[in-house]
């Protein structure tokens, strides 16, 4: 486990390398650049020539991705061009913002997702199983924008939800509690939108997995010897079934770095994404990079999860794991 | 007891069942399958039902928990005055010596003050920091009196060495201010003197027009908290976003209070602020101003209609102008109408003469194709196609909305499309292969591509609006809408053939704006650092800009300016076609506000706005 598990960090800080150093090289061979974006039209070269060797824009790529790299290589990102501030710093403050949203989007997701996929999977025919599928395909072809623009129209006619941002101002003065109470009164909003496509996803990967399952022929027997179906489906076809769900949720957690920027900028949330997406408009290339490495942080820790919860729910994927021949358990 | 024929999962239901036969029923639970076996739930079976309706439960108690209406903050009764805005950008610093940026400069209004303010909607100077002036005979020094009693907001005293250490921190060559290059005349510094604590002598290098309006642009930051840094050459890197609000001090009407990154800003009124009202009530009348940052447009729109927040900094939208006019019906917001706005969309071409493009195609610098342009556009079409109706046909950079400046009687090239036929055909452009596109005499397709800014709804609309008519009279006519600072770059570069951009107007004085005007300037965008002017007209105007930014009479400057517009408005290096009307929103809660064109457009004068 220990050799399995220094395996995947290994991996992980490649991909964060190979991550943020493409980042960063793409953000400075784009056309533009900071002072393009700061200063717009009708300024003398000079202002911007000036601007640039501040920042040191005007040194060739190769020496500035270097100097980066060495020092990255320290877990030093270097310093934001638009804030001034070291990019770590940055990045922390705002990973915790977006790391909640994506756990409770996540939570939510699998709640409303895995239940439904067992009903869609269990049940080929019936009216309810008809319009959950119904339903997932019309959320699966939604964008987030789309979502987060209906969702938060409702929020703003009906009321019920604060239709941005994450906190009220002064809520943490009255205390933990109301803090808290008032951060849950803002996250289920941004937390339906990236929901809401992904529990459709989860309902239609665990619905086909399940389908799959049920067809097995110790399935057809468990039937045939008169198991009530609910009770196959719960007791002995749900655990094998979950295993590509799990699988998906690796890819899942790094998409939703990049996925909910644009619902950071509907509703306000200040998390990675939308710092992410500020860096990028801006080419503030070291706060791009460092958002980039955060994200490949995430990717890293959601395959890593994703795989442990394969491990737990398939024995074959233990032994895999821990180095032995696939099949030995069966 | 089932019996096991394969798979690990019929393995589990044997020793499952095995394992069941030694416990109580009551552990277990208890069904009477078919054949009249009894049939048990399983631990783990209860198990997973129990955590899947568990998550479930939850989520369900989560949303439900956070239905609860949140009470909106702009909507309660308040405690003490306090309105809320929003925000689009996040603020960079708060140092408005090292930013050019519209948040830093909001910054400034809130929480500095400045010797002389502009009213942003007479144009007029105010007395500020200075209560009084003098000017010299020759115009050229300006001998400013200094409110006395005057304190930052930690108490310490505002005196003339604070207005000195302000010039020197921006005309500092370490620190690089951007306010430093706004701040000179002719390329040169001001000079700044300090006979006492209360007073303080500008000399401008040469006989500048607009005086110490000039002075609008610089807010006095304490020198007491910042000197150090500008002795240590560290003044670029003071007060940025990790700054102790206690830290930010200021002569403006609000403290920074708290800021909550990605959130907001929360000032409160600053009570050493100096100034009252007529009735000699202390300023602010707020008691708290909050700046809610929020990036997206439509939800912002949606939260000023929900009453979240009390006004918004930026303008409605032609698009969001019904909604919003329902929203002032319903009493839910005042919908405010400012008249046209300063800033009107420009097309221009590249006239930078030795290019290889305009080698090749010397018609492209030619002033008839422009003239062309300007009739093949029918105005009247573009305010309704690319504002909806909310705006009016202008034809020239000065717009109605400046009434100081403006010249109503300018060369004027309307909608006519059989004139651009002519003017075209006079530069060789015609129809050789019968496809109905015009081809120059080489043959080659008569024609250009406009870049503009992606993402900018109302340009894309703009430039797509003028490329569908000049397609009509034969030029072939694409559009690039491409990222902000890629277009940039490439008219930096000069690599373009036309351009349809918006710029910002920040000053309604033409002296303040001379970059543009003058052939040598970096802002002449469509030959922007002539060497020598490329073309007579270029020339002439040149010479009247010199004579109007030196000249002391308003009068003379104002008619020097004319024949400059009437210039421009003849060899249309830049072609205007409509100018927005502006409107503002604004809660139903919201008094004494002041709205003017200039950014901010309310919170411009922040001292006495209040709350209903």
């Amino acid at each position: 486990m220990v050799r399995y598990l220094g395996r995947r960090v290994i991996a992980a800080a490649v991909l964060v390398a190979v991550v943020s150093s493409g980042a960063l090289l793409l953000t400075r061979l784009a056309p533009g650049d900071f002072a393009s974006e700061l200063f717009g039209t009708g300024v003398s070269a000079g202002s911007m020539a000036q601007e640039r060797a501040r920042y040191g824009l005007d040194r060739p790529i190769a020496s500035q991705y270097l100097e980066w790299l060495g020092r990255a290589a320290r877990l030093d990102f270097g310093v934001s061009i638009v804030y001034h501030r070291p990019v770590v710093e940055l990045v922390r403050q705002r990973a915790a913002n977006t790391a909640i949203l994506a756990l409770a989007a996540l939570l939510l997701a699998t709640a409303m997702g895995l239940p439904a996929g067992i009903v869609t999977g269990s049940r080929r025919r019936g009216a309810l199983a008809s319009v959950i599928r119904g339903l997932s395909v019309v959320l699966l072809s939604l964008p987030s924008l789309i979502t987060s623009l209906v969702l938060v129209m409702v929020a703003a006619r009906t009321g019920w939800l604060p239709t941005g941002g994450m906190q009220s101002a002064g809520a943490w003065d009255a205390g933990t509690l109301s803090g808290l109470a008032d951060l849950a009164r803002h996250l289920p909003l941004p937390a339906l939108a990236i929901a809401l496509p992904l529990a459709a996803m989860i309902e239609r990967v665990q619905s086909q997995s399940l389908g799959e399952v049920m067809a097995m022929p110790f399935a057809l027997s468990t039937l045939a010897r008169g198991v009530p179906r609910r009770r196959l489906v719960w007791r002995d076809a749900l655990r094998p079934s979950i295993g590509p769900v799990a699988s998906t949720y690796g890819f899942v957690l790094g998409g939703l770095l990049s996925g909910s920027f644009v619902v950071e900028v509907v509703t306000a949330w200040p998390g990675l994404g939308r710092l992410m997406y500020d860096a990028l408009r801006a080419r503030d290339l070291y706060l791009v990079a460092g958002c980039a490495a955060a994200g490949s942080v995430f990717l890293a820790l959601g395959s890593l999860l994703s795989d442990l919860v394969s491990a737990w729910a398939d024995p074959r994927v233990r032994q895999r794991q821990a180095g032995g021949a696939p099949g030995a358990a069966e | 007891m089932a019996s096991c024929r394969a798979g690990p999962v019929s393995r589990d239901i044997q020793c499952g069942a095995a394992r069941r036969a030694a416990r109580p029923t009551w552990a277990t639970g208890q069904r009477i399958g078919l054949g009249g076996k009894k049939l048990t739930t399983s631990r783990r079976e209860r198990s997973l039902r129990s955590a899947v309706l568990a998550v479930g439960v939850c989520a369900l108690v989560a949303a439900s928990g956070a239905c609860r209406r949140d009470a909106p903050r702009a909507g309660a009764k308040p405690a003490v005055k306090a309105l809320v805005s929003s925000l689009r950008a996040e603020p960079r610093t708060f140092n408005r010596y090292v930013s050019r940026d519209s948040v830093a400069e909001l910054f400034a209004f809130l929480t500095q003050a400045k010797l002389v303010r502009i009213d942003r909607r007479t144009q007029e100077i105010e007395p500020r920091l200075a209560e009084s002036w003098t000017a010299s005979a020759d115009g050229l020094a300006y001998t400013l009196k200094l409110r006395t009693g005057v304190a930052f907001s930690d108490g310490a005293p505002f005196t003339s060495a604070d207005v000195l250490f302000a010039f020197r921190a921006i005309y500092d060559e370490k620190t690089a201010s951007p306010l430093g290059d706004s701040m000179r005349v002719g390329g040169q510094t001001l000079a700044v003197s300090a006979p006492d604590a209360s007073t303080v002598v500008v000399r401008f290098p040469s006989p500048f027009g607009p005086g110490i309006r000039l002075l609008d642009n610089l807010p006095i930051l304490p020198r007491h908290k910042l000197e150090a840094a500008l002795n240590a050459g560290a003044l670029a890197k003071a007060w940025d976003l990790a700054t102790p609000p206690a830290e930010i001090v200021g002569l403006g009407p609000f403290v920074l209070k708290a800021y909550q990154p990605g959130q907001r800003l929360v000032f409160e009124r600053n009570p050493r602020y100096w100034r009252a009202d007529a009735r000699g009530r202390r300023l602010p009348a707020l008691d708290r101003l909050t700046l809610e940052i929020v990036p997206d447009q439509n939800a912002e729109l949606l939260a000023l209609q929900t009453g979240q927040i009390d006004f918004m900094q930026s303008e409605v939208r032609p698009e969001d102008y019904a909604a919003l006019k329902r929203a002032a019906d319903e009493g839910k917001v005042s919908l405010l109408d400012l008249g046209v706005g300063l800033d009107a969309d420009s097309f221009w071409l590249n006239l930078r003469p030795n290019r290889p493009a305009a080698l090749k195609r010397p018609w492209l610098l030619r002033p008839e194709l422009r003239r062309a342009i300007s009739h093949a556009v029918d105005r009247r079409a573009f305010t309704d196609t690319v504002f909806l109706g909310a705006a009016v046909p202008v034809y020239g950079p000065i717009t109605p909305g400046n009434p100081r400046w403006y010249s109503p009687v300018l060369p004027r090239f309307e909608y006519d499309v059989a004139a651009a036929r002519r003017l075209l055909s006079g530069l060789g452009l015609s129809d050789r292969d019968g496809d109905g596109m015009l081809e120059d005499r080489s043959g080659a397709a008569a024609g250009f591509t406009i870049i503009t800014r992606a993402g900018n709804t109302a340009l894309e609309r703009g430039a797509a609006f003028v490329a569908s008519e000049l397609r009509k009279v034969g030029l072939a006519v694409d559009v690039a809408a491409i990222d902000g600072g890629a277009a940039v770059e490439r008219i930096e570069r000069g690599d373009y053939e036309a351009v349809y951009f918006r710029f910002l107007t920040t000053d309604v004085d033409p002296a303040l704006n001379v970059d543009l005007w003058v052939s040598s300037g970096s802002a002449h965008v469509w030959n922007p650092g002539q060497a020598k002017p490329a073309t007579d007209w270029e020339r002439e105007i040149d010479g009247l800009m010199g004579r109007q930014v030196a000249a002391l009479d308003q009068a003379e400057r104002k008619a020097l300016f004319d024949q400059v517009q009437k210039i421009v408005a003849d060899q249309l290096p830049m072609i205007q076609f409509a100018a927005p009307r502006i409107y503002l929103a604004t809660g139903a809660r919201v008094v004494n506000a002041t709205p003017a064109l200039l950014r901010p457009s309310i919170l411009w004068n922040p001292d006495t706005l209040d709350v209903r």
